[in-house]
């Protein structure tokens, strides 16, 4: 997982670099001024990404076998977990919060995530941080900012 | 230096409400800035919806009083906890916690919030006096030689990453690549938007910065969430004795300008002046053994550089429009959507919100201090907060952020995509500033591009047309060549404990 990791990521901007450049050749002519000036300083960055994304590779290339800790504890412990349950929520608050309001599903993804960060065991404490932290915040940006709030 | 502007922004500053906004702004980034892990930037990206719908005059006093409230802030966790929250407040640790272990913590914050204090007036008397020569200097640049200035900026923040240049000049090009999104302003042109109306205005910039630096900090807390222990402080008296007081004032004092003008320069920042003023206070010093085991000297130096180089960042922020570090690139974003374009103009044309920001500084400096000794005790509890609660409460916060910019929840599933971005690239070890600057400056970086090799017919001439061009394109060489000198002076067998600061940097 760890090379996976280490050589995967440059591997994919190497490949992102490439689109961005057959992109930035397929855009739009100008029908102003130079037609091909919308393309330059994408065509220009891509390639440059390019040149650095290989040499990023060749430097992980030489050190693919060493020990990253934080790479290690992304896939330990209850860390994917973790992980992959806050970006679940935040997806599902994103589909739920027009649809029953703010505060109702702010309470549910906050409760939601201290449930997964914080343990079940507390759940007391995580009820009230929930219902009482998603009411100071409806207020505060409702009530005193005047900000519009499903 | 226009007095009569500078008595407007005078009266700005002191009305009742924006003293409250203020020392609200104030309690709310030490609060944020203080909490392991997140530094100024995360706290100003977080707070940014507490501005809207507030006057543009209010919401900049507030933003700047979160800004250096965030800069107190750092420095309590790194006296406190030994876990600085960002780059500038390191030097801190040094001897602040070997202080704090002593039993002196009340007197290391104290000393750490008077030198702050006196850094921060020494920075805004030293602003008062150069903001507006520097803006009419500016009014001077063509689109040339504020290209070169974008290219300046940029490529001086990547040479501060040390050893990780590629990375940060990678992280570089995909901040430029972000920017292109969206419809090219000079012809119209609808590029990279997949065929989505959500992008053909662009990506927005403070779903970036709230996703990279808010959502993808509390990913990468979560890597440790099991390992974090709650530490119980005990403070002791805050305040300092008159020895330690004739130990520090000249640190101090010698500090402050030298944090000022490194702040000015593009690029360079806090880390940069607590680290020079740090080593230059420990080579100065009688007692330099003492430095790391708690000299009082040891922290009040760069103390006193890192908050008047976060008043000098605000110089090139406000008098030519280009931010010259991540916090005051998440800070340009903000004010660019309250409707404010800091830049030569703003001086010209809005002379009463520049003045009125200045002199803000000045209530600021004074709230801060006040606020971090008499509130010592309030705001330690903070630290008791167990992470575990702290961490989704700030992803709420991110998340409502988020929707205060455009009102649509589309912009979450972006914030989600940004903060996993931000996670993998803080455990791969690559730098985020670079990717938040330039996201910020990309766009305006490519029109004045073009408008320069426009006005010349397409010769590159352009680019070297003027003394300011060739000094532009001088310094840039120079901040390319800072990281082999650097390298070079390891080899030379030079390195000093201080370069953890590049690490982190």
């Amino acid at each position: 997982m760890m090379k996976g990791i280490k050589l995967g990521v440059p591997i994919f901007l190497i490949v992102f670099s490439g689109l961005f450049f057959i992109s930035s050749l397929q855009l739009p002519k100008a029908n102003l001024g130079n037609p091909n000036a919308p393309l330059y300083f994408p065509a220009g960055i891509s390639i440059l990404m390019l040149l650095l994304s290989v040499v990023y590779l060749f430097q992980e290339l030489k050190h693919a076998a060493k020990d990253n800790k934080e790479i290690r504890q992304l896939f330990s412990g209850r860390t994917p977990k973790l992980i992959a349950a806050t970006i679940g929520l935040g997806g599902c608050y994103a589909l739920v919060f027009d649809q029953i309001g703010f505060l109702l599903s702010t309470a549910f993804f906050l409760g939601g995530l201290l449930f997964f960060i914080n343990g079940r065991k507390k759940w007391l404490i995580n009820c009230i941080v929930a219902v009482s932290f998603s009411f100071l915040t409806w207020y505060a940006f409702s009530q005193l900012l005047g900000v519009s709030l499903p | 230096m226009d007095v009569n502007s500078f008595m407007e922004g005078f009266s700005i500053a002191i009305q009742p409400i924006n003293i409250v906004w203020i020392i609200i702004g104030g309690f709310l980034g030490t609060i944020v800035g203080m909490l392991p892990g997140l530094g100024p930037a995360t706290a100003v990206a977080v707070l940014i919806p507490m501005t809207f719908g507030m006057n543009p005059v209010s919401a900049i006093i507030l933003m700047a009083a979160i800004y250096y409230g965030a800069m107190y802030g750092g420095s309590r966790s790194s006296i406190l906890l030994n876990t600085p929250g960002d780059g500038s407040a390191i030097a801190a640790t040094f001897d602040g916690y070997p202080m704090a272990r002593k039993g002196m913590a009340g007197q290391a914050l104290a000393i750490s919030a008077i030198a702050s204090f006196i850094g921060g007036l020494i920075a805004v008397v030293g602003f008062i006096f150069l903001a507006e020569p520097l803006a009419s200097f500016a009014l001077e640049f063509g689109p040339a030689e504020y290209f070169l200035l974008m290219l300046l900026t940029l490529s001086a923040i990547v040479s501060l990453s040390i050893g990780k240049m590629v990375k940060g000049f990678l992280a570089m090009t995909i901040g430029l690549a972000l920017s292109t999104v969206g419809i090219d302003t000079q012809t119209g042109i609808y590029r990279f938007t997949l065929g989505s109306s959500h992008l053909s205005e662009g990506i927005d910039f403070l779903i970036v910065i709230i996703g990279v630096y808010a959502i993808g900090e509390v990913l990468y807390n979560l890597l440790s969430i099991d390992e974090q222990r709650q530490e119980k402080k005990k403070v002791g008296k805050v305040w300092f004795s008159k020895e330690q007081w004739r130990r520090a004032k000249w640190p101090i004092l010698r500090s402050g300008p030298l944090g000022f003008i490194i702040g000015v320069l593009p690029g360079a920042g806090g880390s940069i002046a607590s680290m020079i003023s740090y080593t230059t206070e420990r080579q100065l010093s009688k007692r330099s053994s003492e430095f790391g085991n708690g000299a009082v000297e040891g922290l009040a130096a760069p103390e006193s550089a890192n908050n008047s180089a976060s008043v000098g960042a605000m110089i090139p922020l406000l008098t030519m429009g280009i931010p010259g570090s991540g916090t005051t690139a998440v800070m340009l974003g903000a004010l660019i959507m309250l409707g404010l374009r800091p830049g030569p103009l703003l001086f010209d044309q809005q002379p009463e919100t520049a003045w009125a920001l200045i002199n803000s500084m000045f209530i600021g400096n004074i709230a801060l201090v006040i606020i971090n000794i008499l509130l010592v005790g309030v705001l330690v509890k903070v630290l008791d907060t167990p992470p575990k609660v702290l961490y989704p409460m700030i992803v709420v916060l991110a998340f409502i952020g988020t929707y205060t910019l455009s009102y649509t929840t589309f912009d979450f599933f972006f914030l989600l995509l940004f903060g996993v971005i931000g996670l993998f690239m803080k455990v791969l070890d690559f730098p985020i500033a670079p990717l938040v600057l330039a996201l910020i400056v990309g766009s305006d970086m490519e029109q004045n591009f073009r408008m320069a090799l426009s006005s010349s017919n397409g010769s590159f001439g352009i680019f070297f047309s003027s003394g300011v061009s060739i000094a532009l394109i001088a310094l840039t060489m120079l901040s390319l060549l800072y990281p082999l000198a650097v390298h070079w002076m390891k080899r030379k067998g030079q390195s000093r404990p201080e370069n953890q600061m590049y690490k982190s940097s």
